[in-house]
């Protein structure tokens, strides 16, 4: 990363990626705002509910969309603030990228489960492990 | 970063309380030192917003397991709300809701001072006090109307 610095409106460019890596997780926040709110609202309306009552709410299908959208955008600035927190403590290189591969990949992993079991229970899918082996 | 009290230079305007009498009569800044500096409620509303979001990750990680039990079906899903409904499951509900409001108005805090608003003394320690003392009493509310609509019981 060499050349003279790049300025716009007098402040200095990220010469690296720090900046969208910033801005992305403050609009990641910014999102989970609402949906922060409408998941209490939720966890008022399904806290100790019966089975039952919980698939009628997966049906609906904006629940379901919510629901998914709140952990993937969870995840994603989950991933950003971990690794800002990972950065501020671990100042071993090796250390620090595996950590940091290491969270991408829980991240990810529970995202994916997470968009997983929400489409089986927005969809009314048979019980796991159904058609997986058992 | 330029403190936003002190852009007169003025010592007479300042109300941080961060100077000093020297002998000689003129009032100067209080040198920064690794010892002498005063605790603030904004030091304690950021640091809870780091720990608040480790706790919310934790919280997301239940959620997903909440959504594994439902998926797994009625019988899976039976023995988390029995654990859900245990003494311990009620303390880590409760903290959870703490985590949540917590996440919400410190989150709030946060991007309201990203945007370079609310960063005086007065409004940064009003919206800090708010982050770090409102989450309880809302979570204390929240479980008490639980209870009362008889959502949940003991």
């Amino acid at each position: 990363m060499s050349g003279a610095a790049k300025f716009k409106n007098n402040v200095k460019i990220s010469e690296r990626h720090g900046a969208s890596e910033w801005a992305t997780e403050r609009v990641a926040l910014l999102i989970l705002m609402p949906l922060g709110v409408w998941l209490a609202s939720t966890a008022f309306t399904l806290a100790g509910a019966s089975y039952e009552t919980v698939m009628a709410w997966f049906a609906n299908g904006l629940n379901a969309v919510l629901l998914g959208l709140t952990a993937v955008v969870f995840f994603g600035f989950a991933s950003l603030a971990w690794k800002v927190i990972i950065e501020d403590y671990i100042h071993k290189p090796g250390t620090k990228a595996a950590l940091i591969v290491l969270l991408n990949l829980i991240c990810l992993v529970l995202a994916a489960a997470s968009v997983f079991f929400i489409t089986r229970l927005a969809l009314g899918s048979a019980p796991l492990p159904a058609g997986f082996g058992a | 970063m330029t403190h936003p009290n002190s852009s007169s230079g003025d010592a007479r305007d300042d109300h941080t309380g961060r100077f000093v009498v020297q002998p000689n009569g003129h009032r100067t800044p209080l040198s920064p030192h690794m010892e002498v500096w005063r605790w603030h409620v904004t030091m304690t509303a950021s640091i809870l917003f780091r720990a608040t979001i480790i706790a919310a990750s934790v919280g997301m990680v239940i959620l997903t397991g909440w959504l594994a039990a439902l998926a797994f079906g009625p019988d899976v899903y039976g023995c988390v709300l029995d654990c859900a409904a245990s003494p311990l499951g009620l303390i880590v509900g409760f903290g959870l809701t703490v985590v949540l409001f917590s996440f919400i108005l410190n989150g709030g805090r946060h991007l309201t001072n990203d945007t370079g608003a609310g960063l005086t003394l007065k409004s940064a320690t009003l919206l800090s006090n708010i982050a770090v003392w409102a989450p309880v009493p809302l979570a204390v509310l929240f479980w008490v109307v639980l209870f009362a609509t008889g959502r949940v019981s003991l």
